[in-house]
Formats: C-alpha cells, sequence, structure tokens
C-alpha cells in the first residue's frame, strides 16, 4: 500500500473513530471543549506513533524469532503503558496546565484501544517499518481530526436546548453517528 | 533505588509467570489450531472441485516460482479423480474492506471455474459477509477462464458474476484474488 | 456486602454500559450481529471472573506502587488464554470478532473492576461481581446487537425474520447506526432511571 494511500485511508476514509470504533472513551470523554482535545489528540499522537514503532521492531526482532507470538498481547500491552508513564513525566513538566486539564483521561490512554489497536493492525496488515510509522500518524491524525470536529460541535450543544435524558453522552453519540455518516461519504476515495 | 528494583522484580514475576501460563495453553491449543485451518482447507477443496477425490500440493518450486511473480497466491493444489488430473484449486488473497479476504476457486482442465469459496474474511455483516453467500459463489460457477471477470448486478455472459450489493469494495477484493488465481492457472499451469 | 447486591448491581444498578458508561468501543464494533454479541460477551465474563479471581487471591501479595501494570499483566494473561482457545475451537466466530478480542485486554471495565472492587474484597465477592458486570454488559450488547442486526438486516441469530422482500436499514450494521441507537437507548435507560428516581421521593 502507498503511504499516501495509507493516510488517506486512515484519516478519512477508516477514520479510527467514526468507522472503526477504536478510541471511543477518550473521544467521549475528552470532547467537551476543544482546547482538551487538541493536547489530548497531539498526546494520543506521540504514544500512538512511538508505540508502534518499538512494538513493531519487538515483534520482527523478538516475537517472530523466538516463536513467541502470543505474548503479543502481553509484550505490547506493558510497552504501551510504560511509555504513557513517560509521556505523563513529559507532559508533566512541560505544560502543567495541560496536565491538570486532561486530568484522569493522561494515564488512560494506556487503555485508549487505538494505541494497542494500531499496534496490532501494524502486524496483521503486513506493514514494514515506513508504513508501520505512517498508519501510526495517519490513524492518531485521524482520531485528533475526530475529536477536534466534535467537540467544536458539543462546544455548542452546552447552549442548545437538549432534552434532559439525552444530555451527556446519549446526545454526543448521535452527534457522533450523524459524523460518521458524513465520513461514509469518503468511501469510494481508495 | 532499593524500592524501584524490588518493584520491578515482582513484576517481572507476575509477568514471568503469566508468559508460563500461556505457554503451556499455547501447546494445547497450538495443535488444534493448525488441525482446524486444515480440515477447512480439506473441506472447500472438495467442495469446489466436486469431482476430484485426491489434491496434492503443487511442487514447492513451481510454486515458489509463481508466487515470486504473483504475490496474491497463497495455495496451489492439484486435484485429481481415480489417479488422473482434472483440475487445479488455487488459494489467493487480496485486500477488503476491513481486512484480507482469503478465498479459493476451483479450475478445471476444460477451461471453466468449478467453483469459488471465500474461506476468511473481516468484512461488514449484511454487506460484504455476504461473500459467503451461495447466491455469490455459485454465480462463479461454469464461468470461463478465457477473460477476466467481472462483476455485475444481473449476471448473463461468461465472464460475469453476482455483484454484492452495497459492497463493491468487498466484491473487487474477490474479483482481484479470482483474475489473480486465473492469470495463473491460464499462464503457468495449462501448459 | 450481600452477594445479592453485589450481583444486582453489576447487572442493573451500576450497569457497566448504560449507566457508567465505559468499555464502549467494543460494544459499539461487536455489535453488528446477535451472534457476535453474544460470543463477546461471554469472553468478557470468562476474562473478567478469572481476573477478578487472581488479583483478588494476590490483592495482598502486590505492592500498591505497581498494582496497574500487575492487573494488566494478569488480564492479558486471560485475554491471550480466550485467543487461543476460541481460535482452536470456534474459528469462525474468532474471525468475527477479529482485532476486538485481544483489545478486551484494554476495555475500561475489566481495570476499572479489578481497582474498584477485586484488589479491595474477598474472592467470592469478587467472582459475584465479575459475573454481574460481565452479564451487566452481554445484556447491554445483546439488546443492541438484535436491534441492529433486525433493523439492518431483517435477521435475528442469523435466521431471517421477515423474507427476502424486507429491505432492511442498512445503515444500522454499518457504524453510524451503531452510535445513533447506543445514544438512543442510553437516553431512554437514562429517562427510565429519572421517572424512577422521581417516583421513590
Amino acid at each position: 500500500m502507498s503511504i499516501f494511500t495509507i493516510l488517506i485511508s486512515t484519516i478519512f476514509v477508516n477514520n479510527f473513530v467514526l468507522a472503526r470504533f477504536l478510541g471511543i472513551c477518550p473521544f467521549l470523554g475528552v470532547s467537551n471543549k476543544t482546547e482538551t482535545a487538541t493536547g489530548m489528540g497531539i498526546a494520543v499522537t506521540f504514544v500512538v506513533t512511538l508505540s508502534s514503532i518499538i512494538t513493531y521492531v519487538i515483534q520482527k526482532s523478538i516475537l517472530h524469532r523466538l516463536e513467541l507470538e502470543y505474548l503479543q498481547t502481553i509484550v505490547f500491552i506493558l510497552v504501551i503503558a510504560a511509555l504513557v508513564q513517560f509521556v505523563e513525566m513529559v507532559i508533566k513538566k512541560m505544560s502543567p496546565t495541560l496536565y491538570s486539564a486532561l486530568g484522569v483521561y493522561l494515564p488512560l490512554i494506556t487503555t485508549n484501544c487505538v494505541v494497542l489497536g494500531v499496534a496490532i493492525l501494524n502486524i496483521q496488515e503486513g506493514f514494514n517499518l515506513i508504513q508501520t510509522i505512517f498508519n501510526a500518524v495517519g490513524a492518531s491524525l485521524g482520531f485528533t481530526l475526530a475529536l477536534i470536529l466534535i467537540s467544536g460541535i458539543r462546544e455548542k450543544l452546552e447552549l442548545a436546548d437538549v432534552p434532559e435524558s439525552l444530555k451527556g453522552f446519549p446526545i454526543a453519540l448521535i452527534t457522533a453517528g450523524l459524523m460518521s455518516i458524513a465520513f461514509l461519504g469518503f468511501n469510494g476515495l481508495v | 533505588m532499593n524500592e524501584t528494583l524490588k518493584l520491578g522484580l515482582i513484576l517481572l514475576l507476575i509477568t514471568v509467570i503469566s508468559a508460563g501460563v500461556l505457554a503451556v495453553s499455547n501447546n494445547i491449543t497450538a495443535e488444534r489450531i493448525a488441525e482446524a485451518d486444515k480440515i477447512a482447507n480439506e473441506q472447500a477443496q472438495k467442495e469446489i472441485v466436486a469431482e476430484a477425490d485426491e489434491f496434492r500440493t503443487l511442487d514447492e518450486n513451481k510454486l515458489k516460482e509463481i508466487q515470486n511473480a504473483n504475490s496474491n497466491i497463497l495455495e496451489i493444489s492439484e486435484a485429481y479423480s481415480n489417479g488422473t488430473l482434472v483440475g487445479y484449486t488455487i488459494k489467493s488473497v487480496s485486500s477488503g474492506y476491513g481486512g484480507d479476504v482469503v478465498m479459493i476457486t476451483g479450475f478445471s482442465l476444460a477451461g471453466k471455474i468449478t467453483g469459488m469459496k471465500v474461506l476468511n474474511h473481516s468484512e461488514t455483516p449484511g454487506l460484504g459477509a455476504n461473500s459467503t453467500k451461495s447466491y455469490f459463489s455459485d454465480s462463479f460457477k461454469n464461468k470461463s477462464v478465457t477473460n477476466e471477470l467481472y462483476a455485475s448486478k444481473n449476471p448473463s455472459g461468461e465472464s460475469e458474476v453476482q455483484a454484492l450489493t452495497s459492497a463493491t469494495i468487498t466484491t473487487n477484493a474477490v474479483l482481484a484474488g479470482v483474475n489473480a488465481a486465473r492469470e495463473v492457472f491460464v499462464s503457468k499451469l495449462v501448459n | 456486602m450481600k452477594l445479592s447486591k453485589v450481583f444486582y448491581n453489576g447487572l442493573i444498578k451500576d450497569n457497566p454500559i448504560f449507566v457508567q458508561l465505559i468499555g464502549m468501543c467494543s460494544v459499539l464494533a461487536v455489535t453488528t450481529s446477535a451472534v457476535n454479541s453474544v460470543a463477546m460477551g461471554l469472553s468478557v465474563i470468562v476474562v473478567l471472573v478469572g481476573s477478578n479471581l487472581v488479583i483478588s487471591l494476590l490483592r495482598n501479595v502486590i505492592p500498591d506502587k505497581i498494582r496497574i501494570p500487575a492487573f494488566v499483566v494478569v488480564i492479558a494473561t486471560f485475554v491471550t488464554i480466550i485467543e487461543m482457545f476460541m481460535k482452536a475451537y470456534a474459528p469462525s466466530i474468532y474471525q468475527s470478532l477479529g482485532l476486538f478480542i485481544p483489545l478486551i485486554v484494554v476495555n475500561c471495565i475489566i481495570l476499572a473492576r479489578a481497582e474498584a472492587f477485586a484488589s479491595k474484597n474477598g474472592v467470592v465477592a469478587s467472582v459475584v461481581d465479575g459475573l454481574g458486570m460481565g452479564l451487566g454488559y452481554t445484556m447491554a450488547l445483546l439488546i443492541l446487537g438484535s436491534l441492529r442486526e433486525i433493523i439492518g438486516a431483517g435477521s435475528i441469530f442469523g435466521k431471517s425474520l421477515f423474507g427476502p422482500g424486507f429491505q432492511p436499514a442498512l445503515i444500522f450494521i454499518m457504524p453510524p447506526g451503531a452510535f445513533i441507537l447506543l445514544g438512543i437507548l442510553i437516553g431512554i435507560f437514562n429517562n427510565i432511571r429519572r421517572k424512577k428516581a422521581s417516583s421513590e421521593i
């Protein structure tokens, strides 16, 4: 697959949130303010790309060579957990405001399906290292795009007259559904 | 430093025990997994070349040569009936909507497709997943190998097969895989 | 805490999908058919009960500082075991659930129960909690999956319901349908809870 195809596919056609259903928890949890959404998007991009590279190398050089593929899930998730700890420390030092804004959602990047999902998909789709990197970047950009889009809409929804039972998650989900329909329009592209 | 080391060692211990449990589990299931694959394969082969009673995998060197030229080809088998070669089964793969689509196509020496079966896919239920339904795979039967196959809503011609409703990508993926197999059959196997 | 209360909690009162609103990724992806929903639900129950059991057994042994990575390793082990056995004994279901089997590891429900319950309670209670939450999850999945299959494909558990002339609303099998239906279901659940709360006042 060409790199261009990978990028278009992961950001638009098979958007990781709106079409592949990865990253829903932070998608619904962090998306009330566009600023926090952008910060989360950047943090996720960093974690996904780095973890994709590291897990890819481990898979090819250790797990595959020693025929220990069944340890993939354990090894991958441990790498991701360690990486997120690291990113947490870095963000705490560099931008305390962003750190407090992200709150509990920062360590939750560990359980963000996008990170583990992309790591596993890189192997499943048989990508080489360059394709893996672009798949990771594309997936996180797609995630960030969806996040920023829905946070913009939700900020406006705060001022709208939503029925009591639909406030919060339900209306966010319905909004996401409408966004997903819009993204379906990209289907013929790749 | 001592505290960190101690914590690290405990975590390592837990991980090592888990790895051990998984190794045991792997031992128990690995054989069965390989078996399941093999059984599904043989079943599919019998389905698509009904007249055959024996299948032999193609000579390894020849297979490698073909795979070098066409990376979609996974496996090739010769189909025999009472010791006489009657056709081939070719397993191929191509990219679908949700992942790889793996299919196996049967060819007769008379130059017809005897059957097609989608073995593995991750296509959408209700849409691309209908590629495993008989109304789709049956439309491949008795089609000619002379030209590339294509899909249409009401297939009638010798090279026309059924198109899947609202699943163009899946249909094209299956066509790509089957046409790759057809190409190999026509150019490399029937000499 | 009474065991029946623990169980009821997981099933209804603190239902992970409709009330706690966690573990969403798998809900949307896997509910394309009733069969897939049940398969996923059962897998999660096994992992949840298993990990709750082990973590509860080890709760006085695991140091507090590394508890999250330790929990994750235990959970990942159970997920890998389920994966292997599914691949060996139910390969077609393994195919349709695909990526979301290993993703059970990051299903927030399991880690949340380990942290909130299993690490602080006895083995029997933890197992019951796992069962309750797991069944609550499965129930939610089954409702959503059945709805999507009925409206989107005109069948239930693979059996066609309305005959060949029925034109299903395909959008419900596709991603948008999942989002919208889940949003509506949670809205309905919220409504029921509010009415119940106001009638109890």
